[in-house]
């Protein structure tokens, strides 16, 4: 947010400089520009990102199956359907649920890493890569991978064959919601896929931390490890935590693929857009309802963003995690 | 149209994907066409099938396509379990196959999509299977044409059995308790599927009950299915059900690789049952569920459509009826060569010499005396609404009549849609 | 990188060294040892599964190698009639490279115009770009499908890459990063006579190397494994990405796992040897982005 503020105190300047130079060619001409830079990004966002939405939001006010040129108009039928939808709003719970383990976890993880491998002196690069692979493999092979040999029910998967070793009977991780172990199937393939990259982003925030701040401390008293740790390392990256757990939430939010590969038939376990998916395009090609579904969830995350932003931007940050 | 199936990823068409690029986003650049000319062209047909599983399936059906003098015809081979959406999904666009195999549905008839194929079945309808002809007519006309019967039963290994002293079960209490002295440290006594939603309709059939009525009202929501459901919660917690098998129940590995004793699964594949485990493969119906109920089978299966809205309609339906209707010498390699399936033609069913012996002749047996048909009435979005049963009741605690009053809501609300 | 490593390493050492050198470090690489072992157990699964047999993946007793190694499947894939795996590699080559520097040209242009060139709607279109984070994708994916269709850019690279080319989020990135570009650099360049459009593509361009180097790897990761997508527009064989092809492998009766996990060994090698390779651009690039703030 701040930045868009420095930004419109930096605007009126220029604007005025060039107000009076009209002699100038149009190749200076600070608009055309501005258009010659953008242009080919908006008229692209315009054909296929805002004609997709708005299309979306007309759709949401007719009765819309198996056609996406519907001519019958409901109204607010289609949201209130949505609204009353107990799949609908479980999908909201189960989102949070979703995100309270996962955002978290992963902002512990991936700065644990990123403190272990910037004290370690050699193999320093070998243990980066080895955090950092996982972030090439793609969603569909890592739910392949859990689902069909970490993870899988039966004697072959490795999860089982430890747990055998210590006589413990074959658990079904997925097909089985009580105990939820598929929470632990779910969270650990979306750890495993995506520290290593938060990892990358700590460990350049760590690197940016002046040393003269630790040289300081030490000599203020300071232990080294919790204390330095507390009062200096993480303050410092207030910044870097704060747009970590942003991207964080917004990729939990867009959590899609390994839910969908995973779960399956369930009833549990299904974030808003697995559910809207299986509304539109998986059951009864509703798409008026999911079009519903899905301005109503672009609604609530506009307001959450614009709470978050404002709690974000005042509140103390990473601390109160 | 045979160009666009062997169409070349050459550098040529990379070059132009990248002028396209060049060309602020591509928007100049749109004028030809490097796509398949399907549907639209008006030069030839294009067909959607799922991918079978069987070796074989695949290569058949273009054989026979490559066969039809009339019009060339592609075939699409929609791979990973997402078929429906595929589909569905094509058949909005200019895209649209003309042809496509699925199940009968009404909602398919309701919304104008698929076409009235009444006047190429009628001169043979007496030839068919009666209950497929009932299962794909609304308001008097035939809107499919069946390809291939496919009876869903529970597969066995007597030899286990044998072992564990167990006797085939007729009713849920019997399979329960086979289930559980099938049951050792490494083989699990029964496997359903990882969801069990493979068995939603066996169980409200077996429990003497149907999906709808015969002026589709809902008739699922009986006491007797709701014990079911609170039997299978039983077994499910038993421990002696298989659960999170890496493949599913449609497929037989779980069989095959010894991981259960029982297994649900469809007769398309006997066939690699019988080479792997040889003779000790048996078949029972779904057992019976309560006193007044009757063992069943799925008789599930596919199906030919034409798409409605496509501009070769005719083409189309002269196909449908040249393959499905006229060359019976392909239907049969079709239900049999590959997979087994039971052909819908009662002439054709009668003479396949495959399916005359042995375990295929017991599959024909029972699909004749326990099968239930697909209703058309009873829509993807209601077989979900069940499935939302089967999840809440059986994987979850959820108490059966709540849930089932739930779904009858539900499915209420969609046949208001359908019927008014 | 090289130039910061050392002067943490110094850093840091006459902590260690007070708490015990030895056994500080020993315990800090027994640690890091065992993270590192539990990141790369389903690299291994991939490997043991792709090089063993399948009744010896599915057999009663786990055996943590094959017996004896089996090289002959990591032909298999490309031996399978029914899916054209060769092709969907390369298909995904193609895709992701285009995809990739599509995106980097089209949105670090926009970045560069919302964060750098005075107009007085500049805000406005910021905020049109920003509302475009919030949808979600998955929703508005019929309607694109069909507008994309109606294009005829089913089965086509173009069908492909065109219509993910238009990122709001990295020309946010783009944006963040600009605004904090150096003004002085530019303001040198405008004296030299050069206009924003060659200010961009001389100066600032090659100044911002290592940021484009790391959206183009985050880029490039994104389009090889996008899935959903490639699914629906690749309905043609000859389409597919390795992701779809992949995919399909699933269904195949009597699950073939040594094939399923070989096909996803190969598909997964490439990334992997890219990254190797752009790593230190990586780190670089993020260290300079406007993430942190």
């Amino acid at each position: 947010m701040s930045t868009t503020t420095t930004r419109g105190v930096a605007q009126p300047a220029p604007a005025k400089v060039s107000r009076p130079r009209p002699r100038r060619s149009l190749r200076a001409s600070s608009t055309f520009n501005f258009w010659l830079f953008t242009g080919p990004f908006l008229i692209g966002l315009i054909i296929f990102v805002f004609v997709p939405i708005g299309w979306s939001i007309w759709l949401s006010f007719f009765e819309a199956r198996f056609t996406v040129t519907p001519s019958e108009f409901v109204g607010f039928d289609n949201y209130q359907q949505i609204l009353t939808d107990a799949n609908f709003r479980n999908s909201l719970v189960t989102f949070t649920v979703f995100a309270a383990f996962i955002v978290p976890a992963t902002w512990a993880l991936s700065l644990g890493l990123a403190l272990l491998v910037n004290r370690l002196r050699f193999m320093r690069a070998f243990f980066r890569s080895v955090f950092f692979l996982p972030t090439a493999v793609s969603y569909v092979a890592a739910a392949l991978i859990w689902k069909m040999s970490l993870f899988n029910g039966v004697r072959f998967g490795l999860a089982n064959t430890v747990l055998g070793w210590f006589g413990v009977d074959n658990i079904a991780w997925l097909a089985n919601p009580d105990p939820p172990w598929y929470w632990l199937v779910i969270v650990t393939v979306r750890l495993w896929l995506q520290s290593g990259f938060y990892m990358i982003l700590f460990i350049a925030a760590l690197q940016n931390i002046p040393r003269e701040l630790y040289e300081a401390a030490s000599i203020d008293g300071a232990k080294p490890g919790w204390q330095t740790f507390r009062h200096i390392t993480l303050p410092q990256l207030r910044a870097t935590s704060t747009a970590v757990i942003l991207l964080l939430l917004v990729a939990a939010y867009q959590a899609f693929d390994e839910f969908f590969n995973l779960l399956g038939k369930a009833t549990w376990g299904q974030p808003p857009l697995v559910e809207l998916y299986k509304m539109a395009l998986g059951q009864n090609q509703n798409y008026g309802a999911g079009s519903a579904g899905a301005v109503v969830l672009t609604l609530l995350i506009c307001v959450v963003t614009l709470l978050q932003g404002k709690i974000m931007g005042f509140g103390r940050g990473e601390e109160s995690k | 149209m045979s160009a666009s199936s062997n169409m070349n990823w050459d550098r040529r068409n990379v070059l132009r994907a990248a002028m396209g690029l060049a060309a602020a986003g591509g928007l100049a650049a749109c004028g030809s066409n490097t796509g398949r000319s399907g549907g639209g062209s008006g030069d030839g047909l294009v067909q959607y099938f799922h991918a079978y599983g069987e070796a074989g399936v695949e290569q058949a059906l273009k054989r026979y396509a490559k066969a039809y003098k009339d019009a060339g015809v592609t075939t699409q081979w929609i791979t990973g379990n997402n078929y429906e959406q595929k589909l569905f999904a094509a058949l909005l666009t200019k895209n649209a196959p003309d042809v496509f195999e699925f199940h009968p549905q009404i909602q398919l008839v309701k919304s104008g999509q698929v076409a009235d194929l009444t006047d190429i079945i009628e001169p043979v309808k007496d030839d068919f299977n009666q209950a497929d002809i009932t299962s794909h007519t609304v308001d008097g006309k035939i809107y499919g044409v069946r390809m291939i019967d496919d009876p869903q039963f529970l597969f066995y290994r007597p030899s286990l059995f044998k072992k564990a002293g167990v006797e085939v079960p007729t009713t849920l209490e019997e399979l329960i308790e086979a289930a559980d002295k099938l049951t050792t440290s490494k083989v699990k006594g029964i496997f359903l599927g990882n969801d069990l939603t493979s068995i939603d309709r066996p169980l409200i059939w077996s429990a003497g009950a149907d999906t709808l009525t015969a002026d589709n009202k809902p008739a699922f929501n009986t006491d007797a299915v709701a014990d079911g459901l609170k039997q299978l919660r039983g077994l499910f917690t038993s421990g002696n059900l298989l659960l999170d098998a890496p493949a599913d129940s449609w497929d037989p590995s779980a069989l095959i690789q010894g991981l259960t004793a029982i297994q649900w699964c469809g007769m398309w594949a006997m066939p690699a049952m019988q080479k792997a485990l040889g003779d000790d493969i048996g078949i029972f119906p779904f057992p019976k569920v309560g006193s007044a109920g009757k063992q069943s089978v799925y008789n599930g299966g596919w199906s030919m459509f034409v798409n409605a809205k496509s501009k070769n309609v005719e083409a189309a339906k002269e196909y449908v009826k040249w393959l499905w209707i006229d060359q019976k010498k392909y239907q049969e390699d079709f239900a049999t060569s590959y997979g087994f399936h039971i052909p819908p033609r009662t002439s054709l069913a009668q003479s396949a010499t495959k399916l005359k012996s042995g375990l295929p002749a017991e599959g024909v047996k029972l699909f004749n005396e326990f099968g239930h048909f697909d209703n058309i009435g009873w829509t993807q979005a209601m077989i979900a609404a069940f499935w939302d049963v089967i999840a809440n009741t059986v994987r979850k605690d959820g108490d059966p009549k709540a849930q089932l009053d739930a779904c009858e809501k539900k499915v209420d609300a969609e046949l208001k849609k359908l019927f008014g | 990188m090289t130039t910061t490593a050392p002067g943490i390493t110094k850093a840091t050492k006459p902590a260690k060294a007070r708490r015990g050198g030895v056994m500080g470090s020993t315990g800090l690489y027994i640690a890091t040892g065992v993270a590192a072992l539990l990141f790369l157990i389903p690299f291994y699964l991939i490997v043991r599964n792709a090089l063993m047999t399948d009744p010896e993946i599915t057999g009663e007793t786990w055996k943590w190698f094959p017996t004896s190694i089996q090289w002959g499947n990591i032909t298999e894939p490309f031996d399978d009639v029914t899916v054209d795996f060769a092709q969907s590699l390369w298909n995904s080559v193609v895709v992701a490279v285009l995809h990739t520097a599509g995106i980097l040209l089209v949105c670090s242009m926009a970045g560069y115009g919302l964060a750098r060139i005075p107009y007085k709607h500049a805000n406005t279109v910021f905020y049109a770009v920003l509302v475009t984070l919030m949808v979600p994708t998955a929703v508005t994916f019929v309607p694109s499908f069909v507008l994309v269709s109606s294009l005829g850019w089913v089965d086509s690279y173009r069908g492909l890459i065109i219509p993910g080319l238009f990122s709001g989020f990295t020309c946010f990135l783009f944006r963040q990063y600009f605004l904090g570009f150096p003004k002085e650099l530019e303001e040198a360049a405008r004296v030299d006579g050069l206009g924003y459009w060659g200010a961009y593509w001389r100066i600032v361009v090659p100044n911002s190397l290592n940021f484009f180097a790391a959206i183009a790897t985050i880029t490039f990761i994104n389009g090889w494994n996008a899935f959903l997508w490639p699914l629906v527009i690749g309905q043609d064989p000859s389409a597919w990405t390795v992701q779809v092809a992949l995919s399909s492998y699933m269904t195949n009766q009597t699950v073939n796992y040594h094939l399923i996990f070989m096909a996803t060994a190969i598909s997964i090698l490439p990334l992997v040897l890219v990254f190797l390779f752009l790593q230190r651009w990586l780190v670089q690039g993020i260290a300079q982005t406007g993430i942190k703030g």
